[in-house]
């Protein structure tokens, strides 16, 4: 219903007017002036009450209440300085925490993906049950991608390749080290990005031999192109020869495959299309559902002729699936990121723990102004009101801190993550995230602000007005039971960030198997028609080395394609040609190398011999492989001499190094099974395919610093070839970063959120005890009076800090063996149960507790007996 | 003198002024002081209307939309606020007289014939 407010001042009107009315009327009646107005006041009563009964009518009453009550909420927090800003600074951080992880999730799990009707698009996942079940988005190959694009009309599908790799361009004189994204025909159109200028891949020009045809990012059309508003059309030096320029990407266009430009796919089932090397995207067409598109999918690969998902797996099922594509784009990085917002969530548990036991001593310490305010006519939920206002107001503005705290952590945190690791423009702090972290203040305000609430429901008149005594031991319990509370919490984060930090140690440390100082390297693409031909190819890594050799200062150059840490090309099927294994297949990386290789890196030798510049193209075919090769495949006995693939004789062993994972598809880094090819007889047809994945490197060991290195580097390259540049120049200490890179950033973050646990812990502990020293001086007093010593006081006073620590502890300990089976997938080198971890943890918890308690304890020390004792 | 401040009056039931105010808005708009006259007139001096009770009561039938109010001039060319009854308001009169004077002879009927005294 519709109400006009009335203003109090035309209340005023109103009564004035009846006033005037009444006193008319008596003057008719024989009053004087004066006399007729006294008495109309008179039968009227109390004006003013009037009027605060019709004030009490209006609606904003409560809004009154409620401003009064938080200004005196204000005042009261203004005046407590002290617990003001230790609530409010808690509530930053721990709310702050969460803000910053939350602006991960959101960006990467709920945020829609910056296309057109992100619910259409999706990818493909692989179920298969039986012996080996797995349930994961699969890379597919040729015959897969012709079947999903020729067979499932419900879909617009599209393929890449996994990875972009390194291209040279020629962009006016010079030639520059760009990276090239493969894509298929209709890849832009799934993710529904047209270029600003020209055109998609067509069809044509994603057939096998098509026309050579490129789309460039905007960075690189502005960078490299001077923003040319003509390109369309024209062609560039690609990878040494003549591509046109169809199209130019939007600024800012977001690709999954991360790259400078793109060219077509031109995925067939030969070549890289025997084995699964694309990935799929696809979108739902109009008026067609999920479905009935898995039902086409699922019909049209059960025509393959090859199924490896049924290898090795007797018995095994194979359904396929869609699902969306930002959980299969983010399935990697998923679990890390829950973790993290898990450990954000029990921060914030933990403060709240914290700021419970402080309001509740608050309370406490206000119970007689409670109790004097109820006498005075206050009700109980009036009460309850101020106390849940001034919480909320500590909220809020420990919310708004927290806002500026996330910001930072977010800087922070994503200065860590390696470039495009996240695959988004950007993650901001949007709406979402803001009402986040004001449901995040709204919780933690509810939660510590229960106890208090339910405290002070209990503030017994009588009693509290009797005696000036302080409330204490009732809260005493609970206050001990939240410390044990988030301590247990804290334990659980301990041994989680121990057990991460013992991994990346694990890693670091793990034997590289080579010396990785005094090394360089450098990448350069060799991904072009020239070098196609092996002798064009032989000659430029003899060239290119020797000139590297002469550097003053470099001791050994060489050139791999792959090094370590990094991960290399594998190949399944190399054919065990004698020996106890003799028939089988192996499967295995593959690297080849120059002479120097293994010389230069300082990879022992075990067994025979490393490559020579005898190992031509004419001569014996030669490999060299690891140690773990040996052993898998020849069990021990020395692999030299053996055969593999028939006439390739194995002459040498050498110890295993560490690289990055391409069998095994989640451990960081691993020493597998390898085998060493000479590159001097590689054959044209392989390096073809090899190089358009790969780029090889360029390694120099030096004795000692060199002056200008990396110029010196470029300049021996380009005495063998001009017109190849480098990629940039690396040590293996910055390749071993950015392998590790996903483990340092999440060691760094759940340490630095572990660390933020315990600080709270401790504060908590620091001031339940202070609290009891606080309150218990008047007893202590009596105690050292009566002879009691200090040590045996500041005992008794620790001692409810350690218990609740200790109590704590144990439950945290339990909460572990359960909690941290789930972390099993992201350990390397370390149990779930590991000794040392927990003895660090206990040990960790241990000191913190004694510091915490023994530091407020020490006031015990200060206490006057005498002066108590007056007092009483 | 009038002869008000001798005589002892009865004082007005919870809940009557409402139906009271409702009753003499009958004959038409009536600003406050008019409207605590006529009903100490109408009841022949016998009911006293307690002018600051008067108020938020008036203020409560506004706000339930059974009166409405405006401001005007009087007969002796004074501003004031005049309140006239509502369609609602007059439903309301009706029930609430009918319930009155159900509950008035209910009492009467207890309480027995009265006796001059």
């Amino acid at each position: 219903m519709f109400r006009r407010k009335r203003k109090p001042s035309d209340f005023g009107a109103e009564i004035e007017a009846h006033i005037q009315h009444e006193s008319e009327r008596l003057r008719e009646q024989g009053l004087s002036e004066e006399e007729a107005r006294a008495a109309a006041r008179r039968s009227f009563g109390n004006v003013m009450q009037a009027e605060e009964r019709f004030y009490e009518f209006g609606r904003w009453l409560w809004w009154d209440y409620l401003r009064q009550d938080f200004r005196f909420g204000l005042r009261m927090l203004a005046r407590n300085p002290g617990f003001t800003v230790t609530v409010v600074l808690t509530l930053a951080l721990s709310i702050g925490a969460n803000t910053a992880i939350f602006s991960i999730v959101n960006t990467l799990l709920l945020k829609s993906l910056p296309y057109a009707h992100p619910e259409r698009m999706g990818t493909i996942y692989t179920r298969v049950t039986g012996p080996l079940g797995s349930d994961e988005r699969h890379h597919v190959n040729g015959e897969q991608w012709e079947l999903l694009r020729d067979n499932v009309p419900a879909l617009i599908s599209a393929v890449s390749g996994l990875r972009a790799s390194g291209a040279n361009l020629e962009a006016g004189s010079q030639v520059q080290y760009v990276h090239a994204g493969r894509i298929s025909a209709h890849y832009l159109d799934v993710l529904a990005i047209h270029p600003i200028m020209g055109r998609n891949f067509s069809d044509a020009e994603d057939l096998p031999h098509g026309p050579k045809t490129t789309i460039l990012s905007y960075g690189l059309w502005r960078n490299a192109l001077g923003a040319n508003p003509t390109i369309p059309g024209q062609t560039v030096l690609l990878k040494g020869e003549p591509y046109t320029v169809i199209g130019v990407l939007p600024e800012g266009a977001i690709i999954p495959l991360n790259a400078d430009l793109y060219t077509a796919l031109q995925p067939s089932r030969q070549g890289e299309g025997t084995g699964t090397n694309f990935e799929v995207i696809t979108r739902l067409r109009d008026g067609v559902i999920w479905q009935e598109a898995d039902a086409e999918i699922n019909r049209a690969w059960s025509l393959r002729t090859q199924r490896y998902e049924l290898e090795n797996n007797p018995g095994a099922q194979v359904t396929y699936y869609s699902v969306p594509l930002q959980k299969g784009e983010t399935a990697t990085l998923r679990p890390q990121v829950l973790t993290l917002m898990l450990a954000a969530g029990f921060i914030l548990l933990i403060a709240c723990a914290n700021l419970a036991g402080l309001t509740l001593v608050r309370v406490m310490r206000r119970t007689s102004e409670v109790a004097t305010r109820l006498a005075l006519g206050a009700s109980r939920w009036q009460i309850r009101r101020q106390f849940w206002i001034e919480n909320l107001l500590l909220a809020l503005v420990g919310g708004a801190v927290s806002i500026g705290v996330g910001y930072l952590a977010l800087r922070g945190l994503l200065l860590l993550l390696p470039e495009h690791f996240l695959h988004v423009a950007q993650v901001s702090l949007d709406g979402r995230v803001m009402g986040s972290t004001l449901a995040a203040s709204l919780l933690a305000s509810i939660l510590f602000g229960m106890l208090p609430a339910i405290a002070s429901g209990s503030v017994d008149l009588r009693s509290s007005m009797a005696s000036r005594a302080v409330a204490g031991s009732g809260g005493l319990r609970l206050r001990q039971g939240l410390i044990a509370g988030e301590v247990a919490l804290t334990v659980v984060l301990l041994a989680a960030s121990g057990l991460l930090i013992r991994t990346l140690v694990h890693l670091e440390t793990l034997p590289p198997g080579f010396n990785p100082n005094g090394v360089m390297t450098a990448k350069a693409s060799l991904d072009e028609v020239r070098f196609h031909d092996a002798a064009a190819f032989r000659k430029l890594l003899a060239e290119s080395t020797t000139a590297m050799q002469q550097i003053p200062g470099v001791q050994q150059s060489a050139v791999g394609l792959s090094l370590p840490y990094e991960r290399t090309v594998i190949t399944g099927d190399i054919a065990i040609s004698d020996g106890k294994e003799a028939g089988q297949k192996a499967t295995a990386d593959v690297i080849y190398t120059t002479p120097d290789y293994f010389a230069a890196l300082q990879i022992p030798v075990l067994a025979g011999r490393s490559f020579t510049e005898a190992d031509g193209p004419d001569t014996q075919r030669v490999a060299i492989v690891n140690q773990k090769f040996a052993r898998k495949f020849f069990h021990g006995a020395n692999a030299v001499g053996h055969y593999v693939d028939k006439d390739t004789m194995i002459v040498g062993v050498v110890e295993n190094v560490a690289m990055a994972p391409g069998i095994d598809p989640v451990a960081p880094l691993t020493g597998e099974e390898t085998m060493y090819l000479p590159a001097a007889q590689m054959e044209a047809r392989q390096l073809g395919l090899l190089h358009v994945w790969f780029q090889p490197s360029w390694i120099v060991r030096t004795s000692g610093p060199v002056e200008g290195l990396t110029g010196q580097m470029q300049r021996a390259l380009a005495s063998a070839d001009p017109n190849l540049p480098f990629s940039g120049f690396f040590n293996m200490r910055d390749l071993l970063a950015k392998t590790l890179a996903i483990q340092r950033v999440e060691v760094a973050l759940l340490s630095a959120m572990t660390a933020l646990a315990l600080l709270l812990s401790a504060v908590g502990i620091f001031a339940l005890i202070a609290n009891i020293v606080t309150q218990k001086t008047r007893e202590i007093g009596i105690r050292l009076a009566l002879g009691s010593s200090i040590r045996k006081a500041m005992i008794d006073i620790g001692r409810a800090g350690v218990g609740a620590s200790a109590l704590g502890l144990v439950l945290g300990l339990v909460l572990c063996s359960g909690a941290l089976r789930a972390m099993r997938s992201v350990l390397y080198g370390v149990e779930v149960y590991d000794v040392p971890t927990i003895l660090a943890v206990v040990l960790m918890l241990s000191v913190v507790t004694l510091l915490a308690t023994t530091v407020p304890a020490l006031r015990v020390a200060r206490i006057d007996p005498a002066k108590t004792l007056r007092e009483e | 003198m009038s002869t008000q401040e001798t005589r002892e009056r009865l004082e007005l039931l919870q809940g009557t002024l409402d139906l009271l105010i409702l009753r003499t808005l009958i004959f038409g708009s009536q600003h406050g002081q008019g409207i605590a006259r006529a009903i100490q007139q109408t009841s022949e001096e016998e009911l006293l209307v307690e002018h600051g009770a008067l108020y938020p009561a008036l203020q409560r039938l506004e706000e339930r939309g059974w009166i409405s109010a405006k401001w005007g001039t009087s007969s002796n060319n004074r501003k004031a606020r005049f309140y006239s009854l509502t369609a609602a308001g007059r439903k309301q009169l009706v029930k609430e007289t009918a319930k009155w004077k159900r509950l008035a002879a209910a009492i009467g009927r207890i309480l027995g014939p009265a006796k001059e005294g």
